[in-house]
């Protein structure tokens, strides 16, 4: 059969002696398995919403109900001195806020959500929470262009800001990417990562500038900035409503972030991957 | 055609650490305990198999002797502790159950993913896609969800992906006992035509009578060991061996429900080859059987009867008889017990128990460990019983 010379001639097998995989290969595991990633993204995206009576809407209008509820509550108490509309400097907060947190709570629990399919076959570990960001990554793009709108809607519309829309998606998804595959990991050996995650997530939520600019928290300043999601969030804001001053700082920051963590995440999967399934 | 082997296990063990308790993030930070208890055992050491193209490898033995260890290396999914394994092309499971199926995606949509999962490419799902639904016969369900399939179209579906996906290696995990027999008669057929492509076949199986009739070649494993690798006959009889060792074990820990009178003893209950050789316990149909105990008798017995049961490896019992013992038994009485049966029995395990009971059925004696032995049947015969049909036919005027 003509197929099967086909696929050994593209080097299909593996040899196993002893747990490390080399960094090489699992790369080259993970590129290879790109096509998967893509359709399992996709049908991820659509099954999520498939029961729902307006579907994919769901993921599009949550974000943005969190934004009007959010400036609604917060305009009450306080005025910030934002450029433009104040809804829409929260939505681009809530945006990639929303986008972040869903992603790492989702993708820390990947690859033990998956424990039935890793026991039967391989492919590389990395694979469900890249599945994750993948299927995260269609609301994102939806929403980003959905936001871009408003701000034209609004009058608020810069030509050269949106250029920046695409570098802000990718560091969103690199960061997310990055943190999620060290936390799937971990996962995996200590199952209490995800509640960890959980009480992570609520005051992290309010230590980065979602519905507050940069320069408005004081002392705070130094925590907010070091914190990976604040660059990230300022990207985003940078490429629709304008950036709050001083942000490149946090952006830093976030780029170094995503580093460390993907070569913590190299570091892990390269020793695990193999052995990961011992323990699901 | 002695060529590079296409799975090759060389010296491999496999250590599986077990926690007592489970490792906790926050354990860790607060130090609660100091270390967590663990406990390592090797599941699986010092093996090798050495598997040519278009072979096909049974892998028998007992629950935990390292079956499902060695089949996860070879599917790669997890590595070995020593030694090497390496497979040289695509590697399938048979996704037995489905796995991977999606419940909230349609059958065609889960053919698409498990296709790819399994390294096809879109085009080549669409030239096989009319195939796979032929094959798993579920024509009319493919747009609807999976959650929906009855578990057997489940199955099916998965069998006809893995087997049409077309692997270097096709590994089968106990998935042929289920679906209709109809279906399972397919999935030999189908089996046998993959292996005869080329297609590397592992099969991993408590039924033997499908590694009978798929493999000419098995390995036994027992107790994490490679015992034994050779012809799928003694194979079998090999591991009817060893299962009968471990029942003697079992019985000495003594977790008998119906506490025996102590009345008499039976021992030595062993299966006695009538044409002459040392008995294995290998039987092939037609041919007698005879079984034989020793029975001493502690005190008098007025009533006793003689029983002996035949089970077939599903718990059905085939055949049982009682017998009363002619003028009874008087303490100090030492008999031979030897009981001969014709096998008119199909292919497949059997067991065998022998009983003295009262006449309340009360046992009189700690029943012997049963004994274990395949029957060699004749090639159609299914069932229960051989009955020896004759089929005729006559041109009819």
């Amino acid at each position: 059969m003509a197929t099967r010379e086909e696929r050994v001639s593209v080097g299909k097998g593996f040899s196993l002696s002893g747990p490390a995989t080399p960094l090489p290969e699992l790369v080259r595991g993970i590129w290879s398995s790109r096509r998967l990633l893509a359709l399992l993204s996709r049908k991820e995206f659509f099954v999520r919403y498939r029961r729902a009576s307006f579907g994919v809407v769901w993921a599009l209008v949550l974000p943005l109900l969190q934004a009007v509820v959010l400036a609604v509550v917060v305009s009450r108490f306080v005025t910030f001195e934002t450029d433009g509309n104040f809804t829409l400097f929260v939505f681009a907060g809530t945006l990639a806020w929303s986008f972040f947190s869903q992603t790492i709570s989702g993708g820390t629990t990947a690859i033990v959500d998956n424990a039935d399919m890793s026991a039967k076959i391989y492919f590389p570990r990395a694979l469900f929470p890249l599945v994750v960001v993948g299927s995260g990554l269609y609301g994102l793009v939806i929403s980003a262009f959905i936001l871009e709108v408003f701000v034209l809607g609004f009058g608020e519309f810069v030509p050269p800001r949106a250029a920046l829309l695409v570098p802000a998606i990718a560091v969103l998804v690199a960061l997310s990417t990055a943190a999620s595959l060290v936390l799937s990991a971990l996962q995996v050996y200590f199952r209490d990562m995800k509640y960890v995650i959980a009480a992570a997530l609520l005051p992290w939520f309010y230590l980065t500038p979602i519905f507050y600019p940069l320069d408005r928290v004081g002392r705070l300043r130094t925590l907010v900035e070091i914190n990976p999601v604040t660059g990230a969030v300022e990207l985003l804001r940078a490429a629709t409503v304008g950036a709050d001053r001083g942000w490149t700082v946090a952006l830093g920051w976030t780029v170094l972030w995503t580093v460390a963590l993907l070569v913590l995440a190299a570091l892990i999967h390269r020793r695990h991957d193999r052995v990961m399934s011992d323990l699901l | 055609m002695s060529s590079v082997p296409v799975i090759e296990v060389n010296g491999v063990g496999k250590r599986y650490v077990k926690y007592e308790d489970t490792p906790t993030l926050v354990g860790h930070a607060l130090r609660l305990r100091s270390r967590t208890r663990r406990s390592a055992l090797w599941a699986l050491r010092g093996a090798d198999l050495h598997v040519q193209r278009g072979e096909c490898v049974g892998v028998i033995g007992r629950n935990g002797s390292g079956k499902s260890t060695l089949l996860r290396m070879l599917a790669g999914v997890t590595a070995p502790t020593e030694g090497t394994v390496t497979v040289r092309g695509q590697v399938a499971p048979l996704i037995a159950v489905g796995v991977g199926f999606h419940p909230e995606l349609t059958g065609r949509e889960n053919v698409y993913v498990s296709g790819t999962i399994l390294g096809l490419t879109r085009r080549q799902i669409d030239e096989r896609f009319d195939e796979i639904i032929d094959f798993a016969e579920i024509e009319g369900f493919v747009d609807t969800p999976v959650k929906f399939f009855s578990s057997g179209m489940y199955v099916r579906l998965g069998f006809s992906v893995s087997v049409l996906a077309d692997p270097d290696v096709l590994l089968v995990d106990e998935v042929l006992a289920v679906g209709d027999l109809a279906f399972q008669m397919k999935c030999f057929d189908r089996m046998q035509a993959v292996r005869e492509s080329g297609t590397t076949i592992v099969v991993v199986s408590h039924n033997l009578n499908a590694i009978r009739r798929l493999c000419d070649r098995s390995a036994v494993l027992h107790a994490g060991e490679m015992r034994f690798d050779g012809g799928t006959g003694d194979a079998i009889a090999l591991f009817h061996e060893l299962l009968g060792e471990s029942r003697e074990v079992d019985a000495d820990s003594g977790r008998d429900v119906f506490r025996p009178t102590g009345a008499a003893r039976l021992s030595h209950f062993a299966l006695a080859s009538t044409n002459g050789s040392d008995a294995h316990a290998t039987v092939s149909a037609g041919s007698r059987a005879r079984f034989e105990a020793d029975l001493q008798c502690e005190l008098d017995i007025a009533a006793p009867y003689l029983s002996l049961r035949v089970f077939h490896e599903s718990g059905v019992q085939v055949y049982g008889e009682t017998v009363a013992v002619e003028g009874g038994l008087r303490a100090g009485d030492r008999q031979a017990v030897s009981v001969e049966l014709p096998v008119e029995l199909p292919r497949g395990s059997y067991s065998a128990e022998l009983l003295l009971i009262g006449l309340d059925a009360t046992l009189h004696a700690t029943p012997p460990p049963p004994i274990l032995f395949y029957v060699d049947g004749r090639d159609g015969v299914r069932g229960v019983a051989d009955l020896h049909a004759s089929f005729t036919l006559r041109p009819r005027e």
